[in-house]
């Protein structure tokens, strides 16, 4: 079948509502998802990172190896020897979008924002133990913590870092990041229409991008309209037709056809990780027991799921990091619980006690194994349920699915309601990924798993005050062993995401970091 | 002897006497029963006739195309969609023969009991008026809501959009019987309102409600598919029609089969049934039969 004419058949038949292009210099950038807000400090979606990242600036940078830290705001810092105390020294020709000079006194009012409690902030904890964040000048910054933090700068690259108007966010009060956002970004707020189009307008004053780019500013194209196109082939057939200009919300089934369009270029970025996994509820009755968790892990065939659902795109994962991780513990890697054993699964079952059933359906005790599932009903994630649900079967597990679209799912899976979570996750490395979702403190979200464990805590303590790289990757090793060996999770696959531009566009490098893939946006040119 | 008097001559067959005769007669409709038969028997028959088990995963033979192994082909999972069909097709007739025939009792008896008791008629039918506004997708919604999505919720709706329709039906055909004479001699003679009710009125309408719901059989197929499609019905992995069609929407472009297969058959036993339910009507009308 000609995929391209089939689909380009559909372009019309569909009559895919996109603008026409205004200008030759208007990007035309289309997704799935909205964020409900555009403020860094409280959103934690990559619907909202890509966009902050163009709005505003973060004091430091992430190059495009996802490991070397470079100036942005700050053109220089220091780092005290008992790793406490961080000096960043300010560019002191920094404006906002409304034309305010930025100082210190926005950096420490941004951060000190990020610490107030009053309002929830989900990515608070990456801010480390403060001590106190103060100006020392009018472009000097000096950021105190009680303990040494090693990710500190990785972690003021990410979106909460991005620095704030201080007028702005009190002028708009509750409305900022929905009626507006004044940043230092390449980029500035035109308009917003929730789950429909956000509209963002070059910021000519803007000369400070980050050295991972040929052009510091301002950015070459005039205005970028981010619209809303959730079906996939409506985006699929807008990006052949022209109608479209870009996406990195690329189905993996349209991959391989899309490479053969004559019009379209498609992109994976470098150093991306991101690991889909089902996340096991262990205080629920049925997934307290460990004999459960492991046959769930031992039932799924994974190598078969990352080539016929993600037709190739993805690897397997046995381990809960994809192996190029920093920090990733090898012997992870090999573990039996990763190495798809029906037989062995029985096995642990029987031995715990749950015995088929009249219908087949493992019974203990007179209760049924039937967990329950919440997933996202986006991209390939019903099709991975559905292999799961078919491979628990075959051992006497009867899964059921629930599914929500993207505006709910977030909040149910915020409850105790279930038994089993569905989610795909981006990270930099394994300090930046286990302390998000292992920390007891960190429960219910995002440790949904609700895993309390003194040593797992203690570990990720000395993981983060390490000076000492070979120290730090032996104590995230050893929380490693540990959520493995407990079968908290069901690790899937590890797949990356995909960029398709049309060949128009020029030079849309793409970033890794948070599933941003325009990041700055700096370089890109029709 | 010209036609007009040969027609004339000819007897006319009361209403009621050969109604299966005259249906077979009709080789559209004859055509239509048939494969009416041959779709539910199929459906009945899934557990025996299936040829793999509609819950199996084989994700090597994922999306495979029809062939001599799996006849109408797989899903995206490498289930068999054939015997996928045969099981969502049983769901698929429960569900619309269940709901049309609550729904059909239901509201044949709020139209029966409005068109006899006239105090009720008002207050009944402007109520009966509220409802219809509401479509069932509406209904659908409100229904997974309350009870979850699921088959239940589903076919609440179905029910719930059925009554009014049917209400309104029944009690303008009850209206018309209501004002014959033999109503008013029954009455005279002494008659219970339930005698009156059940064999002058309710029995008189019958074929008028039965044609309507035969059509309607049709419709809430389609509505209840479309709320599958939606999600809001029978949840993974169960197989039906809708729900079918839903999952094989994202691979639409790479295996068409996927959607198509289910879709197919949605569109077969809705114009079964369909045409069914018009040569039902022309042979139970005497409106049409005169």
């Amino acid at each position: 079948m000609d995929f391209r004419k089939l689909i380009a058949g559909a372009a019309l038949a569909l009559g895919v509502a996109l603008p026409a292009t205004a200008s030759s210099q208007t990007l035309n950038v289309m997704r799935v998802l909205d964020s409900f807000t555009y403020d860094p400090q409280r959103a934690t979606a990559a619907a909202a990172s890509e966009i902050a990242f163009l709005l505003g600036d973060t004091l430091v940078a992430l190059d495009f190896d996802m490991k070397t830290i470079k100036p942005l705001l700050a053109k220089s810092w220091k780092v005290s020897d008992d790793g406490k105390t961080y000096t960043f020294d300010l560019r002191d020709d920094v404006t906002f979008c409304s034309g305010k000079k930025m100082t210190a006194d926005d950096v420490v009012y941004t951060f000190n924002r990020m610490l107030d409690t009053e309002v929830k902030k989900p990515s608070r904890q990456k801010m480390g133990k403060v001590k106190a964040i103060r100006a020392t000048g009018p472009h000097q910054l000096v950021y105190e913590l009680e303990e040494p933090y090693n990710e500190l700068l990785y972690t003021l690259t990410l979106m909460h870092g991005t620095v704030l108007n201080k007028e702005n966010v009190e002028t708009l009060g509750k409305d900022f990041g929905v009626k507006g956002f004044d940043g230092t970004g390449p980029f500035c707020w035109q308009s917003w229409t929730p789950r429909n189009e956000m509209t963002i307008v070059r910021h000519d004053a803007y000369k400070w991008g980050p050295p991972i780019y040929d052009n510091r500013g301002p950015a070459k194209v005039e205005k970028i309209v981010w619209k809303i196109v959730p079906e996939d082939a409506s985006r699929m057939a807008a990006i052949l037709s022209g109608q479209g200009d870009l996406t990195y919300a690329v189905p993996l089934w349209s991959v391989a056809e899309l490479r053969k369009s004559p019009n379209v270029q498609v992109i994976a970025p470098k150093n991306y990780f991101r690991t889909c996994f089902i996340g096991n509820k262990i205080t629920r009755d049925l997934m307290k027991d460990l004999a459960v968790r492991q046959a769930m892990n031992l039932a799924i065939n994974r190598e078969q799921i990352a080539k016929q659902i993600f037709f190739g795109n993805a690897l397997p994962a046995p381990a809960y990091l994809h192996p190029d991780t920093p920090d990733f513990a090898t012997a992870t890697q090999n573990t039996p619980l990763g190495k798809y054993n029906p037989a062995e699964a029985k096995k642990l079952l029987d031995a715990a006690g749950w015995k088929p059933g009249a219908d087949g359906v493992r019974v203990k005790d007179g209760v049924r194994l039937n967990p329950v599932l919440y997933i996202l009903n986006t991209g390939s994630n019903p099709q991975v349920a559905t292999a799961v649900q078919g491979f628990l079967r075959d051992i006497g597990i009867d899964l059921k699915i629930e599914a929500f679209d993207a505006t709910a799912y977030f909040t149910k899976i915020a409850t105790q309601e279930f038994d089993m979570f569905q989610l795909c996750n981006p990270y930099a490395s394994a300090g930046d990924v286990l302390n998000v979702y292992w920390r007891s403190q960190n429960r219910p979200i995002p440790n949904r798993m609700n895993w309390i464990d003194a040593d797992t805590d203690a570990w990720l303590d000395a993981g983060l005050q390490a000076s000492d790289p070979k120290v730090r990757a032996e104590n995230y090793a050893k929380v490693q062993d540990r959520i493995v060996a407990n079968a908290l999770w069901i690790p899937l696959v590890h797949d990356t995401v995909f960029m398709a531009a049309n060949k128009k566009v020029k030079n849309a490098k793409p970033h890794a970091i948070f599933t941003s893939l325009l990041y700055k946006g700096l370089d890109v040119s029709f | 002897m010209s036609a007009s008097e040969v027609t004339a001559a000819q007897p006319v067959a009361p209403p009621r006497s050969g109604v299966l005769r005259r249906l077979m007669a009709d080789r559209a409709a004859t055509l239509a029963a048939t494969l009416l038969a041959v779709l539910v028997g199929a459906a009945v028959l899934a557990p025996l006739i299936a040829p793999y088990d509609p819950y199996a995963i084989d994700l090597g033979k994922a999306m495979r195309t029809p062939d001599a192994e799996h006849w109408l082909g797989t899903d995206a999972t490498g289930r068999d969609l054939l015997s996928r069909v045969l099981y969502g097709m049983r769901l698929t007739l429960t569900m619309g023969v269940s709901s049309v025939a609550i729904g059909g009792i239901i509201g044949a008896a709020i139209g029966v009991l409005a068109a006899f008791y006239r105090r009720l008629d008002g207050p009944v039918m402007r109520l009966i008026d509220m409802l219809l506004a509401f479509p069932a997708i509406l209904i659908g919604l409100a229904a997974a809501a309350l009870f979850g999505p699921g088959l239940a919720a589903v076919i609440f709706a179905l029910i719930f959009a059925t009554v009014p329709d049917v209400a309104r039906i029944a009690r303008g055909a009850a209206v018309s019987v209501a004002g014959q004479e033999y109503l008013e001699a029954g009455r005279a003679v002494g008659l219970s309102d339930v005698v009156l009710l059940w064999r002058y009125l309710a029995l008189n309408c019958a074929s008028t409600i039965f044609v309507f719901l035969t059509l309607r059989f049709g419709q809430v197929i389609l509505i209840g598919s479309a709320l599958g499609f939606l999600g809001l019905g029978a949840q993974p992995p169960t197989a039906e029609l809708g729900m079918m069609a839903a999952e094989g929407r994202s691979m639409l472009f790479l295996a068409p089969h996927i959607v198509t297969v289910p879709c197919l058959f949605i569109f077969l036993i809705v114009l079964a049934a369909n045409v069914v339910g018009d040569a039902l009507r022309d042979v139970l009308d005497p409106r049409l039969v005169a």
